[in-house]
């Protein structure tokens, strides 16, 4: 059965239990999330945040203690979920033993590609990830960023409809990552889902159209990357402010944002709101130092999603 | 199938690399110099003379006798040789395929844990088999190039060494996925040989106890554990053409034996988070 989303988790669930203690660590809890089919899909959190756990669900790598997760409709415990799926883990351990072609197709053959195939497309995917002339070298020769690359081609070489990357750039230069993100842009209107884990919020902004923020193991926020960057407004900053000023501009309902000594700056959301605040600033006899319009980033709406109580 | 075949050829590439597989053979390679070394003095013709046996007279049947009772001897000699190598060698092969980063990409693909763990199982027991048959076939045409008796049964130590190596790496398996320890991999079957050593002389050791509970408890012992001792026994007996041998009891035992193992390994490993 196809369906819209590449991904559906309902109520998703992993506690963790030490053997011999009993001590329970909940590392995933109550995980709903609907990734829609070929989307650009970016999910964020602090260190252990769940994430990891999250994704290696997704894989049945770890079996969930309650809920469901769903890849185009396919129950992702069956192995058959997965033939649609293309996966780069974080600190892959690849089989230095092997060359280059050797575990373009060893990997291929496990994604249950035939051998006329496979031929084909093994030298065709070294070429893409601009390894043509590494084939026949093993891998333990290979750079972080080679092998990254490398591991890339592994995961798009049987034409997968979701692409899920567990930390595709860490710990490679900034060169490689260049070249990493331009093979990922080559995906862009091919229909591929790309799922990325990431902790480099500069990365997701640039590259994803939604974003799932997480914390303790729990769904913090989660959207469109453009509506939720939309809530943006006005940033005006003042001087010599006196105080039954600010009790009318709070009245407003402004809010007061961190300032400089004898500053004060305040946040609202629409202009007749700032012009509103200008009006009772002059009123005062006090300066006007700067009028912003300001933008949500996802920086801020990560600190504020993994640090707000709400959230947890 | 591919897919089968594809986790075979991994196991075997893997052994190769790591050189378990050249050092499987340049060991047997080392024994069966060896063993020409030995026949080239003449040691065969000097255990005749020593025994009074003239090769010459007509009692040939008692040198055909000493070639067979040494063909039975070298068979038990090559048993233990290479069980024992086999499983040092085949204990690092399911650890290593467990590490981090490297299992969470293979449980990726579309195949099944079973075929993952049954995949390295066969390879494993292909590159032993592999090198028994180079083994035990070197010295069977040494000893039948020096004597000109072809024992055919010698040959048997080939199935049954690999038989009992394949009971073995069933318990190499399930420590490799309860412990990820290579050492503890080889720990485990090393002290199952030497307790099966042990329980085989049960006849005996019952009869020391006092209590029928102890006694009880020693042969349920004896037919739980994989009977190492008792099949390497059979076939030497087979060898020397012993028509009480009973080859059938210790085979099925062990086969047992390493189907439940095997049976627990596959659902652990099914059930385990990677």
């Amino acid at each position: 059965m196809m369906s819209d989303y590449a991904i559906e988790t309902s109520g998703l669930e992993k506690i963790y239990r030490s053997r011999f203690r009993g001590r329970e660590i909940k590392a995933v809890s109550n995980l709903t999330l609907r990734v829609p089919a070929g989307v650009k899909y970016g999910l964020l959190g602090p260190n252990g945040a769940g994430k990891t756990t999250f994704v290696k669900m997704l894989l049945s790598a770890v079996r969930p203690t309650a809920g469901s997760a769903v890849l185009f409709g396919q129950d992702a415990v069956r192995p058959e979920s997965r033939r649609a799926v293309g996966y780069l883990p974080e600190n892959h351990r690849f089989p230095t033993y092997l060359t280059g072609y050797g575990m373009l197709n060893f990997y291929a053959s496990l994604s249950g590609m035939d051998a006329t195939e496979r031929k084909r497309r093994v030298p065709e995917f070294l070429d893409l990830v601009g390894l043509n002339g590494w084939g026949e070298v093993r891998l333990k020769k290979f750079s972080k960023g080679m092998l990254q690359r490398l591991g890339l081609a592994q995961a798009l070489i049987h034409k997968p409809k979701l692409l899920i990357l567990d930390e595709p750039t860490d710990g490679v230069d900034p060169v490689g990552r260049r070249a990493i993100r331009d093979i990922l842009n080559q995906l862009t209107g091919t229909g591929v889902t790309v799922f990325i884990n990431s902790h480099l919020l500069s990365e997701v902004e640039t590259f994803c159209d939604y974003v799932a923020i997480m914390r303790k193991g729990q769904l913090a926020l989660e959207g469109k990357i453009s509506n939720l960057l939309a809530g943006g407004g006005y940033r005006v900053t003042a001087s010599s402010v006196p105080d039954p000023a600010q009790a009318q501009i709070r009245r407003l309902g402004a809010t007061f944002l961190p300032a400089d000594r004898n500053a004060v700056a305040v946040q609202v959301p629409t202009r007749d709101e700032a012009n509103a605040v200008i009006d009772i600033i002059r009123a005062a006899g006090a300066f006007i130092e700067s009028v912003t319009v300001s933008t949500n980033s996802l920086e801020d709406l990560f600190i504020h999603a993994t640090t707000s109580e709400q959230a947890a | 199938m591919s897919v089968i075949w594809a986790l075979i050829a991994d196991t075997f590439q893997e052994a190769r690399a790591r050189w378990l597989f050249w050092g499987l053979f340049a060991l047997s390679t080392l024994l069966v110099l060896l063993f020409l070394l030995i026949v080239q003095v003449d040691v065969t013709a000097g255990a005749i003379s020593f025994m009074g046996v003239d090769a010459t007279s007509r009692r040939v049947y008692n040198i055909e006798k000493f070639v067979i009772v040494s063909y039975s001897w070298v068979s038990i000699a090559l048993y233990i040789w290479g069980t024992f190598l086999a499983v040092f060698a085949s204990s690092g092969l399911i650890p290593s395929v467990l590490e981090a980063g490297r299992i969470s990409l293979l449980l990726s693909k579309p195949v099944g844990r079973t075929t993952l763990l049954m995949g390295r199982f066969l390879g494993n027991l292909l590159v032993v088999t592999l090198n028994h048959i180079y083994l035990v076939y070197s010295i069977w045409l040494i000893l039948g190039w020096k004597t000109h008796i072809w024992s055919p049964r010698f040959l048997l130590a080939i199935p049954i060494s690999v038989f009992i190596f394949a009971v073995l790496l069933c318990v190499v398996v399930l420590i490799g996925v309860l412990s990820e320890s290579a050492a503890l991999s080889v720990m485990v079957p090393i002290a199952i040989t030497l307790l099966s050593a042990v329980l085989a002389q049960r006849q005996f050791v019952i009869r020391l106890f006092d209590s029928e509970w102890s006694r009880q408890l020693w042969t349920a012992f004896y037919w739980i554990i994989p009977k190492v001792y008792d099949l390497g026994n059979a076939m030497r007996q087979i060898i020397l053409f012993d028509r009480q041998a009973d080859l059938w009891t210790p085979v099925w035992t062990s086969a047992l034996f390493g189907a439940a193992v095997l049976t627990g390994a596959v659902y652990l490993f099914r059930k385990r988070d990677f």
